[in-house]
């Protein structure tokens, strides 16, 4: 028992305790605390007074650290571990480091989860795909309305100037009988035509000249030829301009070259342009004027 | 926690409880040891919220570990004391923690916790705190450079100048006291 006693009072259980021996050494005291209880014994008495020194200087942990702590043990456990009707921690959010098979776990729910942002995400494009096609086809369809309305507007100021040019000729016309100075010259079919016949409208003083396109009945002329007006001045012909017969002309009246004194007004079909002199086999109508 | 919720088992139950893996057996070991592991935690590592991740972190290791706890050989205590202890050595000592460097002298961190007046006494032993204060000063400071400092015994020697066997000689001296007193 001699050896016990020096044994115990070499300090090694102490530093046993404490934890300051290498594995060797350690094996050394368990197998002498194996054999003899009285070394067991000191062993334990150490222990309980490294403990209950450790409990006179405690630290109190921050509230809450225990939940903390239990639902870090909780999320540690295997499923089959957490059906047994172990208390259950409500918080979950302390994430469980290590152990093996759990990795496998919180990696099946992260993989879960993964899956589920990745379902969300294709979602997300669909419906953004969906709501840009839509945007993209209400755009297309308003840039078609757009044109539309802007030719329907081009239009409706076509027609607008249409009118506005037809009332001013209208209301030329219709000032006409009040203004001695006008001249109505009518103009008829020669033996070329003899059906064709027209109106000119000469301002004496004014020296205006104008043809009436409502009142005309020539046959359209093509398009290397035109339409040109005479005036016989002392019987001599005078170039008054050029002028197309088409079905669709807009204008009622049609301004030609002045002329300050007339006896007659005549209308060759001439090529395109115009001649310096009458072709007079090509002459369609003609008229005297009365004084 | 209020008192009435503490659980306190006895020691055979607490281990047999926690290697069949029961959470209560955690539940029973914060109630009865967090603060006594926290407070050895608290003395190698300054900043409480290291030092509580640390004791999360001690918990989670003895949950682990508790296959390989051997009562034969020792205490329940003595083993979760050790792995605190190791875990907030090792936590000190390694390079992210050292970096930050705000930290004190590992040699005043008993002092500072102690003038922070956040050591909190056990109800059950009020009072002890003057005999432990009463153990001889170098007996006490070379117990509490091992125990709570986290020097080994040898660095504890050699920071104190002194030969090995008086260190351990000291150290015994201390514990005998310690157990003079708690008896």
């Amino acid at each position: 028992m001699e050896e016990v006693r020096a044994y115990i009072e070499s300090g090694i259980l102490e530093l046993y305790v404490l934890g300051q021996l290498s594995a060797e050494e350690q094996g050394e005291v368990e197998g002498m605390a194996a054999k003899y209880a009285e070394i067991r014994k000191e062993i334990e008495a150490i222990e309980i007074a490294m403990e209950t020194y450790a409990i006179s200087n405690a630290v109190l942990p921050s509230e809450g650290l225990d939940l903390k702590v239990l639902s870090a043990i909780e999320s540690l456990k295997t499923p089959e571990e957490t059906l047994s009707p172990v208390m259950q921690v409500p918080d979950k959010t302390i994430a469980a480091p290590i152990q093996t098979p759990l990795v496998t776990v919180a990696k099946d729910s992260r993989i879960r989860s993964l899956r589920i942002a990745l379902a969300a995400c294709a979602a997300l494009l669909l419906i953004s795909l969906v709501a840009l096609y839509s945007a993209h086809h209400e755009l297309s369809e308003a840039q078609n309305q757009i044109l539309a309305l802007n030719k329907q507007n081009q239009s409706f100021a076509a027609t607008v100037g249409y009118m506005k040019q037809n009332t001013a000729d209208l209301q030329k016309l219709a000032d006409m009988p009040a203004d001695p100075n006008w001249k109505t010259v009518k103009l008829a079919g020669t033996k070329m035509d003899p059906s064709a016949k027209m109106v000119v409208y000469w301002h004496t003083t004014g020296k205006h000249v104008m043809v009436d396109n409502s009142k005309m009945a020539l046959p359209a002329n093509d398009q290397n030829h035109q339409y040109q007006l005479w005036a016989l001045v002392n019987g001599k012909p005078v170039d008054l301009g050029v002028f197309d017969v088409k079905p669709d002309t807009s204008h009622i009246l049609i301004n030609m070259k002045e002329i300050s004194g007339a006896q007659a007004f005549a209308v060759t079909l001439e090529k395109r342009g115009g001649s310096v002199s009458p072709t007079m086999n090509q002459m369609i109508v003609m008229g005297g004027v009365s004084i | 926690m209020a008192p009435s919720k503490k659980i306190s088992l006895s020691e055979e139950d607490l281990v047999l409880a926690l290697k069949s893996r029961e959470t209560i057996a955690v539940q029973a070991l914060y109630d009865m040891y967090s603060g006594a592991l926290l407070g050895v935690i608290s003395r190698i590592v300054l900043q409480q919220e290291i030092a509580e991740d640390l004791l999360q972190e001690t918990f989670v290791k003895i949950w682990n570990s508790a296959e390989q706890y051997d009562a034969s050989k020792g205490r329940l205590f003595t083993w979760m004391m050790n792995i605190a202890r190791n875990l907030a050595i090792d936590k000190v000592r390694s390079k992210d923690f050292r970096n930050t460097s705000k930290n004190q002298d590992i040699e005043n961190n008993v002092d500072f916790i102690d003038a922070q007046s956040k050591v909190t006494f056990n109800a059950d032993i009020l009072g002890l705190k003057d005999l432990v204060t009463a153990l001889k000063p170098e007996f006490k400071h070379v117990l509490d450079m091992v125990y709570f400092k986290g020097y080994t015994h040898v660095e504890a020697a050699e920071e104190l100048d002194l030969p090995l066997g008086t260190v351990k000689t000291r150290i015994r001296m201390a514990i005998m006291e310690l157990r003079k007193n708690f008896n």
